[in-house]
């Protein structure tokens, strides 16, 4: 089972100087910065998946990549541009969610395999159109609701033809996209592909899906599954259900969750192997949305603010060294909690982590290198070192699940 | 009551217009002096200065711990008329400022009108004996120090082209966003006014109104080659800058060998050549990074010859419409035989005219992909 990480540009300054706050100025942005393959002394991922819409953007639009950047990744290829060892697998897709509700896909076929074939991926994802529906015992689709998942079924079919005739002499192998809105027409997508001649099928729009509904659509796929069809779930991270899903063909999938917790989750964005923990908030004063707000109305003095921004910092700091009592510690960030945010007090979340000290116990690269400032919520340097920890958390779980079902075989 | 006394010239503008200079040691400013900051007591506006910028109070913070630093503009402040200014017995406008010391930062007798983030990085600064020159004001009525505000805050900002041809020709520490610039706008100059650069006299800046190309496109390809392209492999990652003589040497190559290729546009208003204009300049900088690497990467040559540059150069002349004809962007790759398209094409062809590129984003870009594609179709495949 092997895991693909999506990037969207998620990569660390590794000069970044947590006393002083700084990047070095005369950092080129990517190209001496760090990924997490660069950062961790061993793997957190199998491989990665780069979508064609991040690198391109979605008509006319600029993504997330630079004029300059984007011509760079094709000159030097997947490898070099992400400086990624062989042994990593690469897979590109559209980035369907990205023109989900246009139409028709904004893409065609050649530019796609052009795409794929210029950048050098191991596998490329043939172009779809995502289904939004899901039929329940309670919700049927029916009516025009059903003739646009018809639709759209259509097209990703269609495509995935083209895709898989015009991939002849291509370097990459194919993956076709199987949609639907129920286990059947999802089954019926596979049988298709099959058909077509497809070994590799890439499982797509499941994402809002609970996991008793992608097991259903799992079962269903399997029952007509040829022996040598493998499974990748695009966009899936359901640990707890690894086993099912090697039961079921999967072979691989995808998810930026494990990072985007770490980013954005409210309540559970410092993983570990047993338990999930509040990272503690240190907004900046003059970065933080909020604040910003909040100082520029008046409504908060801008030099208390800055005062207690900096003195939690210095005293979590202190802390993690020995120095300062953790009553103190939560003193000050209680004080300064009540400026940008006097509703909720999340004072026992941040009580909890500080008496647990999960940093201390993680034997990962980030976690030794940055200690306490890995469970500090503020700014992309810490937020995204995070994300990166919990990629490594997420990693080693599943290892342990393979290593479970090795174990029964 | 403490009182802090300052030699101070006393200037008369006006009828009952008098503004007063005079200097004080940067860390005593906030002593005698708050900021008003703009807010609304019980709906009524008070105050008039907007938040502080940490990033811009840093920049200037840098600077004053630098070697040698000078601040020649001074501070504007508005005094209350607990501050007093005592003639001396000689010259009435010579004297003394007597300036009241209140704790209660409400309360102080001044407020700082203009010089909030300089203020704010005195305070923050590792320094201890810099002096700070003020003009002050001695007014009751905030109306009148709001009214300063708005005048000292309102000048125009030099023009950006003035400031880069200036560039160059500085040493000192600036703001990071300047000094970022200060290398490429160093490029520029030589390439300006080197007498065997293809650009000789060709780019317009504030000194040479007559140049061509706008100064702006030659600077952003030189950044973008710097980032992510042929003088990366030149920088020098600890200062920003790098091997200068060797980053000229492949821009004369490749411009070089871009002027006898198409010597119908090269040296030509933008109006009527397109190669001369951004949306021209930004294609084929990017061109210029693609046909360095295969040769100074993938091939391993010391240098890239303008030649070399040519050669490539030559493949891609057919697709380019720069000063006549249309630019057909909806183009198809004709496919060998074995996999040609069973199912229908579906991409539109679309050609556009080539005086029809405009500098913006969105054109630049469909024309650099479209050069690059053309490109690594005929060379690299
Ligand atoms: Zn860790």
């Amino acid at each position: 089972m092997k895991f693909f990480f999506p990037d969207s540009h998620d990569y660390v300054d590794p000069t970044f100087d947590f006393e002083t706050e700084k990047n070095n100025e005369h950092r080129v942005i990517q190209r001496d910065d760090k990924y997490a393959h660069e950062l961790f002394s061993k793997p957190v991922y199998d491989g990665i998946l780069v979508s064609k819409a991040i690198v391109d953007g979605v008509s006319g639009v600029k993504g997330r990549y630079s004029v300059a950047q984007r011509q760079r990744f094709f000159r030097e290829g997947i490898y070099r541009f992400f400086r990624l060892p062989k042994t990593y697998l690469t897979m590109g897709d559209c980035g369907a969610f990205s023109y989900a509700k246009e139409h028709e896909p904004i893409y065609t076929v050649d530019e796609v395999n052009e795409f794929y074939s210029n950048a050098g991926f191991t596998y490329g994802i043939s172009l779809d159109h995502i289904i939004f529906d899901f039929e329940t015992a309670k919700k049927k689709v029916e009516g025009d609701q059903l003739e646009e998942c018809l639709r759209r079924q259509e097209i990703t079919l269609e495509k995935a033809e083209e895709f898989l005739i015009k991939n002849k002499g291509l370097n990459f192998g194919a993956y076709g996209v199987a949609h639907g809105w129920n286990p059947e027409s999802y089954a019926d997508s596979v049988i298709k592909l099959q058909k077509m001649g497809y070994k590799r099928i890439a499982i797509g729009g499941m994402i809002p899906l609970k996991s008793p509904e992608i097991l259903k659509v799992l079962k269903c796929v399997n029952d007509i599954r040829k022996p040598d069809t493998q499974f990748h779930l695009l966009g899936i991270n359901r640990l707890e259900h690894i086993a099912e899903f090697a039961n079921y063909g999967v072979t691989s999938f995808d998810s930026t969750s494990p990072l985007m917790k770490g980013l954005k989750d409210d309540k559970k964005n410092y993983h570990t192997s047993t338990e999930d923990y509040t990272a503690i908030g240190v907004p900046q004063v003059d970065a933080n949305n909020n604040m910003r707000k909040l100082v520029a109305s008046g409504a908060i003095n801008q030099n208390e603010a800055f005062k207690l921004e900096k003195a939690c910092l210095e005293s979590l700091i202190g802390f993690d060294s020995g120095k300062v009592a953790k009553e103190d510690v939560l003193s000050i960030l209680t004080e300064y909690e009540k400026l940008y945010n006097p509703k909720a007090s999340r004072v026992e979340l941040m009580d909890k982590v500080l008496t647990d000290k999960p940093w201390k116990k993680c034997p990962c690269d980030i976690c030794t290198d940055i200690g306490i400032h890995v469970v500090l919520k503020r700014a992309a340097a810490r937020n995204r070192r995070r994300g990166f920890h919990n990629l490594y958390i997420a990693y080693e779980k599943l290892q342990l699940e393979l290593k479970k079902i090795n174990q029964v075989k | 009551m403490n009182t802090i006394s300052l030699p101070a010239l006393k200037i008369e503008q006006g009828p009952g217009r008098a503004l007063f200079s005079f200097a004080i040691k940067g860390k005593d400013i906030q002593s005698i002096a708050s900021i008003s900051r703009v807010k609304r007591h019980e709906d009524e506006l008070v105050g008039y200065q907007r938040p502080e910028v940490s990033n811009h109070i840093n920049e200037i913070k840098k600077y004053l711990e630098s070697e040698n630093p000078m601040i020649p503009n001074a501070l504007v402040i508005a005094f209350n008329s607990t501050v007093k200014f005592v003639p001396s017995e000689h010259n009435k406008n010579f004297g003394t400022l007597v300036i009241p010391i209140v704790e209660d930062e409400e309360n102080k007798p001044g407020l700082i009108v203009d010089g909030q983030q300089r203020a704010a990085a005195m305070r923050e600064a590792d320094i201890d004996a810099f002096q700070m020159p003020v003009s002050a004001f001695i007014t009751d009525d905030s109306q009148e120090q709001r009214e300063q505000f708005i005048l000292v805050n309102s000048t125009k900002p030099l023009p950006k082209g003035l400031i880069y041809e200036l560039l160059p020709y500085t040493e000192t520490k600036l703001a990071s966003s300047l000094q970022k610039r200060r290398f490429p706008a160093r490029i520029l100059d030589e390439l300006n006014h080197r007498k065997n650069s293809p650009f000789y006299q060709l780019i317009q800046t504030a000194t040479n109104p007559a140049g061509v190309v706008k100064d702006n496109s030659i600077l952003k390809l030189i950044e973008a080659s710097l980032n992510e392209g042929a003088l990366y492999f030149y920088r020098d990652a600890a200062t920003g800058t790098g091997d200068i003589d060797a980053m000229i040497d492949v821009l004369c190559n490749y411009w070089s060998a871009v002027s006898k290729t198409f010597p119908e546009a090269w040296n030509k208003k933008p109006k009527e050549s397109r190669l001369m204009h951004g949306a021209g300049m930004t294609a084929l900088g990017h061109l210029m990074d693609t046909i360095f690497e295969r040769y100074y990467v993938d091939m391993g040559q010391d240098t890239v010859t303008e030649e070399n540059f040519q050669s490539d150069l030559e493949r891609i002349k057919p697709y380019c419409k720069w000063t006549s004809g249309f630019w057909d962007f909806g183009r198809v790759e004709d496919l060998a035989d074995d996999v040609k398209p069973k199912v229908k094409f579906d991409r539109q062809a679309e050609n556009v005219k080539w005086n029809e590129l405009q500098n913006v984003s969105k054109d630049l870009q469909k024309l650099t992909n479209y050069i690059l594609a053309r490109y690594r179709e005929e060379v690299w495949n």
